[in-house]
C-alpha cells in the first residue's frame, strides 16, 4: 500500500493544501478512503490529542490541525457517504440558542469527524425543536451542545426536555460543553457527560458509545 | 482615606484603610444594563430611571456617580471616544431589551431587525453600511458578525490590518480634553484610562465592528491560525500597530499627567478554562516585546499603573505578564484551572496587582445563593486584600441575568469586610 505518512504529517502540521492534494492523489491511485481514514487520519487526529494533552500544542496547532483534516475529509466525502468506511458513530452537534459561538463547537466537531465519527453539524443557534428533529431524522447515537454564556447554557435542559418530547431521549446520548459548563451541571441536568476541550469531547464520546452497547 | 488614596495604597501593595471597590470603570469590570437596572432600582429608587448603555457590544451600564457613591465604589474610567461599533455616547435614546429592561442608546446607535427576530447593528449606526454586529433573539448583548473577504496568500498585505490605527484627529483631543475636566470634579476618586490601540490581537477587535469595509485576516479562527501560520504577518500588524499607540499614548500622558492612576493596556485573552490559549514561547515572542514596549514607555513618562485584562487560566503566563512590566492583572479567573486565589496571592502578590477574582460570575453569580455569593465574597477579601495590592471586582462584567440579590449580597459583604 503507499506509504500514507504524508498526508499524517500534513494534518499533524496543518498543512491543508498538501493534506488534501495527497488525498486526491492516494484516491486517484486507488487507496480505499477506509484505509485512508483508518491508517491516517484517526492516526494523525489521536496524535493531535496527544500533543494536547501533553501541552506540547495550543488551540491555534489544534484550529490548523483540524482545518487539514477537514480539508482532506472533503474529497472522500462521497467515498463515505457511500458507506464502505464503518463510522465510530453518529453525532448531531450543534450551538444553543440564543448563542453565536462556534470556534470551540468546531473543534469538537473536527475532533470527532477526525477521529471516525460521522458529524452533522447544526450551526449555532439551533433551537431545542431543532436538535430534536435533526437527531431523529439522522438517527443520531449522540447529541452534542456547546455554549460560552451563562444566559444561555439553560437551552441544553430545555433540549434534554425536547429529546424527550420526541421519544428519544433514551436512544441517544448527550453530550454538554463550553465554558461555564460543568459536570455538576451534566449531572443536575441528566446529560450523559461533560468535556472540558475538544480531545477529552473524543473519548468521552466513545465511552458513552461503549457503555450503550 | 479617599477614593484615589485608597486605590493608590493598593497599587502600591500598602495597605489600605478597606479594599478599593471598581464597578463601571473598565469594559472589563463592569455590569451589564439589566443587573444594573435592577440594582440601582433597589439602592435608590427611582423607578423610572433609564441607564445609559455605556459599552453597547457587551451592553454595560453607567455606573453614575449617586450610584458609585452610594455603594461605595472608588474607581472611574475614561472609555475610549467612540464604541466598538463606531458610535459615540451622547444625544441619549430609549431602548428596550428583550427582557423588557428600559434603558437608553446613544443617539447614533442604530439597529435593524434581523430576520431571527434579534437585532443588527451597522457600523457608525449606518444603516446601509452591511451589519456588523448581531444580537440574538432574547439575547443580552451583541456578537461581531465577521465580514471575511476570501483571502488570497498571495495578496496579503499587513497594511490592511493596520487601517484602524491611526494619530488622534482633533475630535479624539477634544474627547480626551472635556476628560480631564471629567476627571477633575471627581478629583478624590480612582481613575483608570483605557489607552486606545495597545491590545495587540484582541480577538473582540480583530472582526472590526465600527468600520464599513474591513480588510485583511478579519475571521476570528483565521487570525488565531495566523498567529501561529502566518506570523511574520502578525508580527508587522503590531508593529505598526505599537509604533502609533507609543505616539498616541505621549499625547495622553501630557493631556493628563498625574490625574490618571492606570491605563489599562489591553484586553488580549491568553487563557482558556484548563491552561494557556497559546504557549508560553508563543507570548514571549510574538506579544511580550510589544507590550514591553508600550509598559516601558508609560512608566518611563508617566507615574500610571499598567494593567492587562485577560480571562482564563493564565498562572503559567503570570511570570511573563511581570516581566512585560504589568503592573496588574485582570480579572484572575481563579475558577479556571491552576488559579486559586491562595496560590496566585503567595506566589505573585508582591509582583503583580490583583484586580477582580472577587468571585464567579459564570457560576455563583448567576446561578448560586445570596449565602453563597457573600462567602465567596468575604473569603476572596481575606486571601487577596492582604498588605493591599487588591482591587475588589467580580471576575468580569456582572452578566444580564444575574438575581439582584446576588448583587446585593456581593456589596454586602464588601461593606461587611470594611468592620
Amino acid at each position: 500500500m503507499q506509504d500514507l505518512k504524508p498526508l499524517h504529517d500534513a494534518i499533524l502540521n496543518g498543512d491543508a493544501q498538501t493534506a488534501r492534494s495527497v488525498t486526491e492523489k492516494a484516491i486517484a491511485d486507488g487507496i480505499k478512503a477506509m484505509d485512508l481514514v483508518n491508517t491516517a487520519m484517526v492516526p494523525a487526529m489521536a496524535e493531535v490529542g496527544r500533543r494536547f494533552e501533553c501541552e506540547d500544542f495550543f488551540v491555534p496547532d489544534l484550529l490548523l490541525a483540524a482545518r487539514a483534516m477537514k480539508s482532506a475529509l472533503e474529497p472522500l466525502k462521497p467515498l463515505l457517504a457511500a458507506g464502505d468506511v464503518p463510522r465510530a458513530g453518529r453525532v448531531v452537534i450543534g450551538t444553543v440558542k440564543g448563542d453565536l459561538h462556534e470556534i470551540g463547537k468546531n473543534l469538537v466537531a473536527a475532533m470527532l469527524e477526525g477521529s471516525g465519527f460521522e458529524v452533522f453539524d447544526l450551526g449555532v443557534d439551533v433551537s431545542p425543536e431543532r436538535f430534536a428533529k435533526e437527531a431523529c431524522e439522522r438517527k443520531a447515537d449522540i447529541v452534542a451542545m456547546s455554549a460560552l454564556l451563562t444566559t444561555t447554557m439553560g437551552s441544553m435542559r430545555t433540549t434534554i426536555e425536547s429529546l424527550k418530547a420526541a421519544g428519544i431521549r433514551d436512544r441517544v446520548k448527550v453530550l454538554i460543553g463550553g465554558a461555564p459548563i460543568s459536570q455538576k451541571y451534566a449531572d443536575d441536568i441528566g446529560a450523559d457527560g461533560f468535556a472540558d476541550n475538544a480531545v477529552s469531547a473524543v473519548s468521552l464520546a466513545r465511552q458513552v458509545l461503549i457503555r450503550a452497547a | 482615606m479617599n477614593s484615589r488614596e485608597r486605590l493608590q495604597a493598593a497599587l502600591e501593595h500598602r495597605q489600605p484603610d478597606r479594599v478599593p471597590v471598581d464597578f463601571g470603570a473598565t469594559f472589563v469590570t463592569g455590569i451589564h444594563v439589566s443587573a444594573l437596572t435592577r440594582l440601582r432600582r433597589r439602592v435608590l429608587g427611582e423607578p423610572d430611571y433609564r441607564v445609559r448603555v455605556v459599552e453597547p457590544y457587551q451592553m454595560l451600564g453607567e455606573v453614575d456617580d449617586r450610584l458609585r457613591e452610594a455603594l461605595g465604589i472608588d474607581v472611574i474610567g475614561a472609555l475610549g471616544r467612540k464604541s466598538i461599533f463606531g458610535t459615540e455616547s451622547k444625544d441619549w435614546k430609549p431602548f428596550t431589551m428583550f427582557d423588557g429592561t428600559e434603558c437608553l442608546m446613544s443617539g447614533d446607535f442604530n439597529m435593524t431587525p434581523a430576520p431571527d427576530g434579534g437585532w443588527y447593528m451597522h457600523p457608525e449606526g449606518d444603516t446601509s453600511a452591511p451589519a456588523s454586529g448581531h444580537m440574538a433573539p432574547g439575547g443580552y448583548f451583541f456578537n461581531a458578525i465577521v465580514r471575511q473577504d476570501p483571502i488570497d496568500e498571495a495578496k496579503l498585505d499587513p497594511a490592511d490590518n493596520t487601517e484602524e490605527f491611526g494619530l488622534f484627529d482633533e475630535a479624539d483631543l477634544a474627547y480626551y480634553r472635556s476628560k480631564v475636566d471629567w476627571f477633575a470634579q471627581r478629583s478624590g476618586t480612582g481613575s483608570v484610562l483605557i489607552t486606545p490601540g495597545t491590545a495587540f490581537g484582541d480577538i473582540a477587535l480583530v472582526p472590526a465592528p465600527w468600520m464599513k469595509h474591513p480588510k485583511g485576516i478579519r475571521d476570528v479562527t483565521e487570525w488565531y491560525i495566523s498567529t501561529q501560520a502566518r506570523r511574520d504577518y502578525v508580527w508587522a500588524v503590531f508593529e505598526r500597530q505599537c509604533e502609533v499607540a507609543l505616539k498616541n499614548l505621549g499625547t495622553l500622558i501630557e493631556i493628563f499627567g498625574d490625574s490618571i492612576q492606570v491605563a489599562l493596556i489591553t484586553g488580549t485573552d491568553f487563557g482558556t478554562q484548563r491552561g494557556p490559549f497559546i504557549a508560553p514561547k508563543a507570548y514571549r515572542d510574538l506579544y511580550l516585546p510589544f507590550h514591553k514596549q508600550v509598559n516601558d514607555f508609560v512608566h518611563r513618562h508617566s507615574s500610571w499603573k499598567t494593567f492587562i485584562h485577560s480571562c482564563g487560566s493564565v498562572y503559567r503566563l503570570i511570570p511573563d505578564f511581570i516581566a512585560a512590566g504589568f503592573d496588574i492583572l485582570n480579572p484572575v479567573q481563579c475558577s479556571a484551572a491552576d488559579m486559586d486565589a491562595v496560590r496566585l496571592k503567595r506566589e505573585f502578590g508582591r509582583d503583580i496587582v490583583f484586580w477582580g477574582g472577587g468571585v464567579d460570575t459564570q457560576k455563583t453569580m448567576a446561578f448560586g445563593t445570596p449565602d453563597e455569593v457573600y462567602r465567596e465574597v468575604r473569603e476572596r477579601i481575606d486571601v487577596f486584600n492582604r498588605d493591599g495590592g487588591f482591587v475588589y471586582n467580580a471576575i468580569h462584567n456582572i452578566q444580564g441575568n444575574t438575581p439582584v440579590e446576588n448583587v446585593e449580597a456581593l456589596f454586602r459583604a464588601i461593606r461587611e469586610s470594611a468592620v
